[in-house]
């Protein structure tokens, strides 16, 4: 389980993350949902100890983020994370080199489900396949953990409905994932859990599955109140 | 297989229902085998988890059953069968009920249309079925 | 540790193709202007011989000897040290900003690696070490390839032989990057070393910081200096010489460990608790 507990953050004099606290837990999709610059991909880095937080405290299965926590939690940021330089290739042989936790098998598995082309350099790559790339290169490490900053956006249509089809395959089963997103259409179905931020804070944190049960009200139906009020 | 969610109904229960269905209409048969919970989940592009609630929820119904260490089956229960097929048909019944009520229609003359409709519904179908 | 030599190895090949230009430019130059220098000496010293009738020994002794030490003092010779040198300091600092700035943003990966980050920064200044050296290097065995070029670009009569040592001794500024003996060149490279981790530490307080950080950076490089330096400030200001030279250098010495080793404390406190991506 991740738990943020009342992370607090300030950029200059602007307070980005006003306390806040959500947990996420293994074999569960949840979402983080606010519109850009609330601070979602802070809160990502936050985890993953890229930058400070002025207060509060993240623990992942109980214990800080160390060195060690690398080989049990990744993070996919919105930019690919390797020298554009590299081909698809090397950039896998660079992973490969550094983490134990690395999955040749399942990298070539990713390459073909993303129809790619391992010689491919990535600066020479689209939009598209960059990102699938990106994805690839954290999706291939056997992480119980896997974090994602904006998967879908920026990208076409096709390319979003195969990074989607990743969620639903045995790719992510079983681990924990947080996304986050400021679109949720594309998602709806594959989310368990909703996280809204706003202004620095958690509005509301929910299990998408029971609130349709409960309350007979989809995500958007659940964002509308939220933001409206 | 395309299944078309609403955002509104839990996911899980529209595919029970998606499942009553299929059997309603023969397409799964007594005794077959069901998709794992992995393959359903990517065939339907939603949440292993949300697969995973359905299949429970099916097997507390009796719509499903596991033996151990093999995939799951459709029941072979005639019983259950029968009465998904009912229920089927009397939920549909109610929501055509209700809506056709509003408009006062005398019921013989709604059963004369119903029977006119459907004949011809049947027709087309089995016309384009040649096609 | 293998994760260490592996990102050294990979901050080298990141500069490889630059340094390899370097090498190239450094040893072209070197060559073709022993070439162009002996020759126009040459020229100068027949046309000297045939024209105005002097003995070979009458224009060495207005013109001097053709020597390397003619050479070194050419841009032929210098112009490249110098690339050098502007290259690979000009380095210490896009060694880690190219990893913030531009498309891709390695800095995330580097930072996830799941070794310590002090790894990153050893490892980046490690490589840009080993650069160094390897232009030294490479030098230490141009000198004695244009020794024997020179012998058959120049006539005997005209020629000073020096030995590498001589030539460098024979040029103060070149003593510097070779130094003549092994403590010499210890204390250079180690002073070098301290530089380097101190710019390091300066950049990591500005990525850690930003803005801020441009001013904690600045204080700390003027600090890191000033306890360095502080013996021969102190002596400036009192006046006199206080100490031997001898302990001047041992108290220099233990000095320029401490501030290397401040500076990587503070890296290594900066990477794990305060750096921002």
């Amino acid at each position: 389980m991740i738990e943020v507990k009342d992370i607090k953050k300030k950029f200059g004099r602007k307070q980005v993350l006003n306390g806040v606290s959500f947990t996420a837990n293994k074999g569960e999709i949840t979402c983080l949902i606010g519109i850009n610059g609330v601070g979602k991909t802070t809160i990502l880095n936050a985890i993953m100890a890229l930058t400070p937080v002025n207060s509060g405290e993240i623990l992942l299965d109980g214990q800080k983020v160390t060195k060690q926590s690398f080989e049990k939690i990744t993070f996919i940021p919105d930019a690919i994370t390797m020298i554009p330089q590299m081909t698809i290739a090397e950039a896998m042989e660079f992973m490969d080199d550094y983490y134990d936790s690395w999955n040749q098998n399942r990298a070539t598995e990713l390459l073909g489900f993303f129809k790619l082309k391992q010689e491919d350099k990535i600066s020479s790559l689209s939009k598209g396949n960059t990102a699938k790339v990106n994805l690839l290169l954290g999706l291939a490490l056997d992480v119980d953990y896997i974090l994602m900053d904006e998967p879908f956006s920026g990208i076409d249509i096709f390319s979003r409905e195969q990074i989607a089809d990743v969620f639903t395959s045995h790719l992510i089963e079983g681990r924990g994932v947080i996304i986050t997103t400021h679109e949720i259409s594309d998602i709806e179905h594959l989310i368990d859990k909703v996280v809204l931020l706003d202004e620095g804070i958690v509005l509301k944190e929910f299990n998408s599955e029971e609130v349709r049960e409960s309350e007979g009200k989809s995500v958007v139906d659940v964002m509308r109140e939220v933001y409206k009020a | 297989m395309i299944v078309k969610f609403n955002n509104r109904d839990p996911v899980y229960v529209q595919v029970v229902r998606h499942f009553k269905e299929q059997i309603a209409r023969g397409m799964l048969e007594p005794g077959q085998e069901v998709s794992s919970r992995r393959e359903l989940a990517s065939q339907l592009k939603i949440n292993p988890n949300t697969v995973q609630r359905a299949y429970k929820e099916m097997e507390e119904q009796g719509l499903i059953y596991t033996e151990k260490n093999s995939p799951s089956k459709i029941t072979r229960d005639e019983d259950v069968l029968h009465r998904v097929r009912e229920e089927l048909i009397l939920e549909a019944v109610d929501t055509f009920v209700t809506s056709v009520r509003s408009i006062n229609v005398p019921v013989d003359e709604l059963l004369e249309l119903v029977k006119e409709k459907y004949d011809h519904q049947s027709d087309e179908e089995g016309g384009s079925a040649h096609d | 540790m293998m994760r260490y030599f592996k990102l050294v190895n990979f901050e080298l090949g990141r500069f490889f193709k630059l340094y390899g230009v370097i090498i190239g430019i450094t040893i072209l130059s070197q060559l073709v202007g022993l070439w162009v220098v002996s020759n126009s000496y040459m020229e100068r010293a027949n046309y000297a011989m045939f024209e105005e009738n002097l003995s070979p020994a009458q224009f060495v002794s207005d013109n001097g000897e053709m020597s390397l030490l003619v050479l070194t003092r050419t841009l032929w010779f210098l112009g490249p040290i110098a690339l050098g040198a502007i290259a690979l300091l000009f380095n210490i600092f896009f060694v880690w900003y190219r990893d913030w700035f531009g498309k891709n943003t390695f800095i995330y990966r580097l930072l996830m690696l799941p070794t310590a980050r002090i790894n990153v920064y050893l490892a980046k200044a490690t490589s840009i070490l080993l650069m160094v050296l390897g232009l030294v290097a490479i030098q230490i065995v141009l000198l004695p390839v244009e020794s024997v070029l020179l012998k058959w670009l120049v006539t005997r009569d005209f020629r000073l032989d020096l030995a590498p040592a001589e030539v460098v001794s024979g040029f103060r500024e070149l003593m510097i990057i070779l130094p003549a003996g092994i403590i010499d060149f210890i204390l250079a490279y180690g002073a070098g070393i301290m530089v380097i981790f101190i710019l390091f530490t300066a950049i990591l307080f500005e990525r850690s910081y930003r803005i801020k950080g441009i001013v904690f950076g600045a204080i700390y490089v003027a600090l890191a200096t000033g306890i360095f330096l502080s013996p021969i400030i102190l002596e400036g200001i009192i006046g006199t010489n206080y100490l031997y030279p001898m302990e001047l250098l041992v108290l220099e010495i233990i000095l320029g460990l401490i501030v290397s080793a401040a500076s990587i404390w503070v890296a290594n406190y900066l990477l794990t608790k305060r750096i921002t991506v």
